[in-house]
């Protein structure tokens, strides 16, 4: 190893939403000069059973910015400890470690955008892909007095999806969220959408 | 969401297709390696026809083994990062699902838990009868094998 002169990384965060996680940190500053960064990772298994043993990110050993997306290297539901370095020519400075472990089940989800539009008599939405690990789960009902609110699990991305035959005149609406397999966590539900037959997309 | 049903053990939270992606990743490599192609750890008798009740002892007893002994030292020669990435991969998940295979441990539950070490035990006496070298990179080239049962459970 080159002789740690460089000053560390500092700052170290991850900011996960929707299961897209991206490592961030303050850049190491040396006037005229690129610098760059090392990204590695252990999972739990590492950490309790080879401790020695780190694994450069897929995307960022090295990487010119002060921010590294670790969605591919965040494969199980367990904590990952981070760490990143800087170097420049022989230079490299110390490893900077997440201080807290990072767990993709802690991860920010938003309610799914959609979009409802009517084909002819028929209540379509088409819904956001958010990848795989993604289920949404889309409620709708006729709006009137005591109408029943349908459920359906859509698994498919970003293709329209047909959801009901609706009646002449009646109004319906529709809102949705999602449900991530592996952390076993909904969203909170979007806004309700509501559509009439022969109408405009109406406000709520 | 898919999850695993093992008899009375369910385990959420690992995504099979991305275990057979890390194995996919690294099979070639992996299963190069192993030059005994006349001895199979994971045989027919260790597998075959296992009760779903008796399932969830075999497969706990199968991973703490595959975690502590097959995996373990793998990772030191594995310069590849492929393999290491596809490596943390398998072993953080098969991590995951053995800390959650907790099979009962009462009396009238002692002859299905019985049959399921017997089981294990000819994985374990086959292991021990080869190099450990040898030994674990051919257990680690049977994570096939594995999955495939295991994928049985999967709902």
């Amino acid at each position: 190893d080159g002789v740690a002169v460089l000053p560390a990384p500092q700052n170290l965060s991850v900011q996960s939403t929707n299961m897209k996680h991206l490592l961030m940190w303050s850049p190491v500053i040396v006037p005229g000069e690129i610098i760059y960064y090392f990204v590695e990772y252990q999972g739990e298994y590492e950490s309790l059973y080879m401790s020695h043993i780190w694994i450069p990110s897929s995307w960022c050993s090295p990487t010119e910015c002060p921010e590294c997306d670790i969605t591919d290297d965040i494969t199980a539901t367990v904590p990952y400890k981070l760490r990143v370095r800087a170097t420049l020519g022989s230079q490299t400075s110390a490893w900077s470690t997440l201080p807290h472990p990072f767990n993709r089940n802690s991860t920010t989800l938003t309610p799914p955008v959609m979009e409802v539009t009517k084909d002819g008599f028929h209540l379509v939405i088409k819904l956001e892909d958010l990848g795989p690990q993604f289920e949404f789960l889309v409620a709708y009902w006729r709006r009137e007095p005591g109408a029943k609110e349908h459920v359906q699990v859509v698994r498919s991305r970003g293709i329209p999806v047909h959801l009901e035959t609706m009646e002449p005149g009646a109004a319906y609406c529709v809102k949705v969220r999602t449900f991530v397999k592996v952390i076993g966590r909904h969203s909170p539900s979007s806004q309700a959408e509501c559509v009439k037959v022969q109408g405009e997309t109406l406000p709520l | 969401g898919q999850e695993f049903q093992f008899g009375p053990c369910r385990v959420e939270g690992v995504a099979l297709q991305e275990l057979w992606e890390a194995f996919r990743a690294m099979k070639d490599i992996v299963q190069a390696k192993d030059n005994i192609t006349s001895v199979r750890l994971l045989r027919k008798e260790v597998l075959q026809n296992v009760s779903d009740t008796e399932s969830c002892y075999l497969l706990r007893a199968l991973l703490k083994f595959y975690l502590n002994t097959v995996f373990k030292n793998y990772l030191d020669k594995a310069a590849d990062s492929r393999i290491r990435k596809s490596f943390s991969t398998l072993a953080n998940n098969f991590f995951v699902i053995a800390s959650k295979l907790q099979p009962s441990q009462e009396k009238e539950m002692f002859s299905i838990s019985e049959s399921a070490r017997r089981r294990f035990l000819l994985f374990q006496r086959a292991f021990k009868q080869l190099d450990i070298q040898a030994a674990q990179t051919k257990a680690f080239g049977e994570v096939d094998i594995l999955l495939t049962w295991m994928e049985r459970f999967y709902q």
